[in-house]
């Protein structure tokens, strides 16, 4: 199946136009990140402590909060997070001054006493005790009288046990009731018994735990700073190295105009900003500029075989010559990113978002910014040049 | 050109040969970052200021002792800050024993500053290092005896520039019980108790007359439930030695057991030196209580009835797990100086195991999907690229295993990248054979102009990408690193089997069969 051989679309007819939707698109995401909605700064870069429970049954987020409210994270943002059947909640605390802890134990201790209130005291939660833990208690009360056999072999046997029950406990990600507990293999009937006896099941478990505190923000927020700039800075001297400056600073337009259109978007839609962000963001310079780099080769190529072309003409030819190979790149990737973003994981959506959008908006940018761009720089300052070398001339003329 | 297709195939099938072989069997091979098997990530500050504190206040007792023993009256000593002391009340006729006390224990690490009433004494620069340097080092190993035996794959314990320590527990299954356990700074002493039990601690203020003797202090001592060793019967106050002989570094060995009522309990043994001293203490108070502290707070004051040398128990409200840590802390001994955390990540397996599967889900469709439509636009030549792409990514399997790179969650994001950029290259070839093809040539000329023009957009495209690829790893930590690392291991794979594969794929094709027209 061939696509658009031979085409001979004027792309650089209406790119005046072009380039004022495209300063527009940065407007508005501009006007996205730092007026309305505003960017969903992540702990890695704010510091603070997010903390993602996953509870036995559906959790009352008013209840949570009011717990929260008494220790004094009442402004904390508590929300529902991850697929609906898992009752899964991510509770955002902010940095709390004067504290470079974090807030994870004021969080979960509250929790703690809300929630086991109901419980007998003094019995370890299974939902949340390790497996040597498991394992030494079933060696003190032997259920399954292996103790007969020898200390040893008692002790290797409910390390087994426990392991079988903590595979089952990873799982699910808690145990909800009793019977979860009897049915797995390995584990006997009176080792569930015993189990149910000296211990408690919690109600919720912690699943993950993320706590920065402000010196480590500090620290992230300047190598996400410095990754980004100097790697703008790399693509334009590799670029000005390979091609010419007016290329390079085409492309940096490209790049720039993309990073902020997409950040835009991603505020919008109110993903968190966080480490993985980045990295996301300096693939999509990558891919921009690479994007760019293949037509401004083609660029290069023509310029060479026909010197006295226009500028604005060649750029014309070479965008059509790769059209057909710029699209179906894009497609290509796009399917695979699509993928991910659609299959992949909560964690990793914001990732592939940012991808996703920035290879739409960087394929748009590689047509209509960065040649525009270069075009630009090139009657307005490089002719300039050359108007004033040519004006020069005329006023003293060559002596032979 | 038939010799050259054998050599190139052999070339590659070796390669082939060997990314499988680092590659299998693929879950035993790669290692798994802790975003994607659960674990801890910790970085903790250690506060060497306290190390500090205490080379001050030991060197400051230990002239003062000296100088008792010298008998130089009057003196008086302050710490003034971390790194200097004061020595007060210096007289004329003292000064040249001062000055002589200092030369003979203290001059190696300390500078002096005698003038005519007081001395101040400050730490040398490269004293001060060394010992900020040792708190660290000491709180490393002692931070790992502690948390040894939690891990279940490749624990790290490394210290990090700026008196820091990083931490790295992977399969940990009870991260609240690590980090208590890492934090407890477990400073044991036994005390002689003097007056008590009082109910408060105005109570026992009171006794003395609201004025508590300098060389005793009010402890407190929380009594507990023997059934439910969380719940706080009431709290008592003694009144205690402030002198500490025998302290945590005395000890030899502690390990849990259980009492006479099965609750569990903490033994210990001293070494011969403490032996020594515990018998000193318990032979010349018997009859008085003896206050166990931890971390200055009263765990148990159980009656001495006999003089007792190097064994003894602890007791008092602990659980099963509570006595398996306290033992297994006291057998590290006391963390040199306190430590907070700066940043905790953990990553419960469950989660860990969900990104898994679904990178993977997202991975085969993704997979299939750029499978399909290399085929539908480029009909059996799709086919070739898909045969590169297949080496791509057992080359790049490969490769992680090889370097033992870590695969972290943006990881596998990266190999879905790769996926859908790796047909990038084998796409520019392919339209610039389309393109000479059109122009007229013959198939064999269009397909090595097609790789020849090809390539410098292939190399310039892809080295943007690595260029940023190189910055992530250099700013990023553990999962973008990953990242960083899969990115750069696929586009270099996808170079190589783009270029040279596929390459050879036609090569091969051309030369057994007479191809007339290309299936492009």
């Amino acid at each position: 199946m061939e696509l658009l051989r031979d085409t001979n679309f004027d792309f650089m007819k209406y790119r005046k136009f072009w380039i004022v939707v495209s300063l527009l698109l940065v407007g508005v995401g501009v006007f996205m990140i730092f007026v309305h909605g505003k960017l969903n700064i992540g702990v890695d870069f704010a510091g603070g402590t997010r903390v993602t429970l996953q509870f036995k049954d559906k959790p009352d987020l008013d209840r949570l909060r009011s717990v929260l409210t008494s220790v004094g994270f009442g402004d904390s943002e508590i929300q529902r997070y991850g697929k609906v059947d898992e009752n899964e909640v991510m509770i955002r605390t902010r940095l709390v001054k004067g504290k470079s802890d974090g807030t994870r134990d004021a969080v979960v201790g509250a929790l703690d006493k809300e929630f086991t209130a109901g419980q007998v005291a003094g019995r370890p939660d299974l939902n949340r005790i390790g497996a040597d833990s498991v394992a030494g208690l079933l060696f003190a009360a032997d259920p399954d009288q292996r103790k007969t056999q020898g200390e040893e072999a008692a002790a290797a046997h409910y390390k087994e046990v426990a392991k079988s029950l903590l595979a089952k406990r990873r799982e699910i990600g808690l145990f909800a009731a009793w019977a979860d507990v009897s049915g797995i293999a390995g584990v006997s009937q009176q080792v569930a018994s015993t189990l149910e006896k000296s211990c408690a099941l919690g109600v919720y478990t912690v699943t993950g735990v993320e706590n920065v505190g402000p010196q480590i923000g500090k620290e992230l927020r300047n190598q996400g700073f410095w990754a980004v700039i100097l790697s703008l800075f790399g693509m334009l001297v590799y670029i000005w190295v390979r091609f010419e400056l007016r290329f390079g600073v085409g492309a940096i337009m490209a790049c720039i105009h993309d990073v902020l259109v997409t950040l835009g978007l991603f505020a919008l839609f109110g993903y968190e900003f966080n480490l993985t962000t980045i990295a996301a963001f300096l693939t999509l310079i990558g891919y921009s500029v690479n994007d760019t780099v293949v037509i401004f080769d083609r660029i290069r190529e023509n310029m060479r075989k026909n010197r006295r072309k226009p500028l604005i003409d060649t750029m014309n030819e070479s965008i059509n010559q790769t059209l057909s190979r710029t699209l179906l790149t894009g497609g290509s990737t796009l399917l695979a990113l699509a993928c991910l973003f659609y299959f992949g994981s909560d964690v990793i959506r914001g990732f592939s978002f940012v991808m996703l959008v920035g290879i739409l908006v960087g394929t748009y940018s590689s047509i209509y910014v960065a040649s525009p761009f270069a075009l630009l720089w090139e009657q307005y300052i490089g002719a300039k040049a050359k108007e004033r070398r040519a004006a020069a001339d005329q006023a003293q003329p060559v002596r032979r | 050109m038939k010799r050259n297709v054998l050599w190139r195939g052999i070339l590659i099938l070796s390669i082939l040969a060997i990314s499988v072989a680092f590659a299998w069997p693929l879950d035993k091979k790669i290692n798994l970052g802790l975003d994607l098997q659960g674990g801890m990530h910790l970085v903790l500050q250690v506060h060497t200021e306290d190390a500090l504190r205490a080379e001050v206040d030991g060197d400051m007792g230990l002239l003062l002792q000296q100088a008792k023993k010298s008998e130089l009256a009057g003196l008086g000593g302050k710490r003034i800050s971390d790194t200097s002391f004061e020595i007060t009340g210096v007289t004329a006729e003292t000064r040249d024993k001062v000055a002589e006390l200092y030369d003979k224990y203290l001059k190696g690490a300390w500078d002096a500053n005698l003038s005519v009433d007081r001395g101040v004494y400050t730490m040398k620069p490269q004293y001060a290092t060394q010992t900020r340097q040792m708190a660290v080092s000491q709180a490393k190993q002692t931070i790992w005896n502690r948390i040894d035996q939690f891990g279940v794959g490749e624990m790290v314990v490394q210290e990090a520039s700026d008196n820091r320590i990083i931490i790295q527990l992977p399969g940990v299954d009870d991260p609240e019980r690590v980090r208590n356990l890492i934090q407890s700074t477990a400073f044991l002493e036994f005390r002689i108790v003097r007056g008590g039990p009082f109910p408060t601690r105005e109570a026992a203020l009171a006794s003395y007359g609201n004025q508590v003797p300098p060389e005793l202090e009010i402890l407190a001592q929380d009594e507990r439930d023997k059934v439910d060793a969380t719940k706080i019967l009431q709290t008592v106050y003694w009144a205690v030695d402030r002198a500490r002989t025998v302290t945590g570094r005395d000890l030899k060995n502690a390990r849990p057991s259980r009492g006479q009522l099965s609750e569990p309990i903490v033994e210990f043994s001293l070494n011969a030196e403490g032996a020594e001293k515990f018998s000193d203490l318990t032979g010349s108070n018997i009859g008085k209580p003896l206050a166990i502290v931890l971390d200055g707070k009263i765990v148990s004051a159980p009656r001495i009835n006999a003089r007792i040398r190097d064994q003894g128990i602890i007791e008092g409200g602990f659980t099963e797990d509570s006595a398996k840590d306290l033992s297994t802390v006291l057998r590290s001994g006391a963390l040199p100086a306190s430590i907070s955390y700066l940043e905790e990540r953990t990553v419960g397996p469950s989660l860990g195991r969900d990104s898994i599967e679904k990178g993977i889900l997202a991975g085969l469709i993704g997979t299939a999907l750029v499978v399909l439509y290399m085929l539908v636009i480029y009909n059996l030549s799709g086919l070739n690229a898909v045969l590169a792409l297949a080496l791509n990514i057992v080359i790049l399997f490969g490769g992680l295993a090889a370097f033992n790179a870590t695969l972290t969650l943006p990881g596998i994001a990266g190999v879905i990248l790769t996926i859908g950029m790796a047909v990038d290259a084998n796409v520019l070839v392919f339209e610039r054979i389309r393109e000479e093809l059109h122009a007229g040539r013959t198939v064999r000329s269009s397909i090595e102009l097609g790789f020849e023009k090809a390539l410098s957009s292939i190399v310039d495209g892809n080295l943007t990408t690595l260029i940023a690829a190189a910055f992530l790893f250099q700013f990023g930590t553990g999962p973008i690193k990953g990242f960083a690392v899969t990115l750069t291991i696929g586009l270099l794979a996808s170079m190589f089997t783009a270029v040279f594969v596929s390459h050879w794929i036609f090569d091969l094709v051309l030369s057994r069969f007479r191809i007339q027209k290309l299936s492009i």
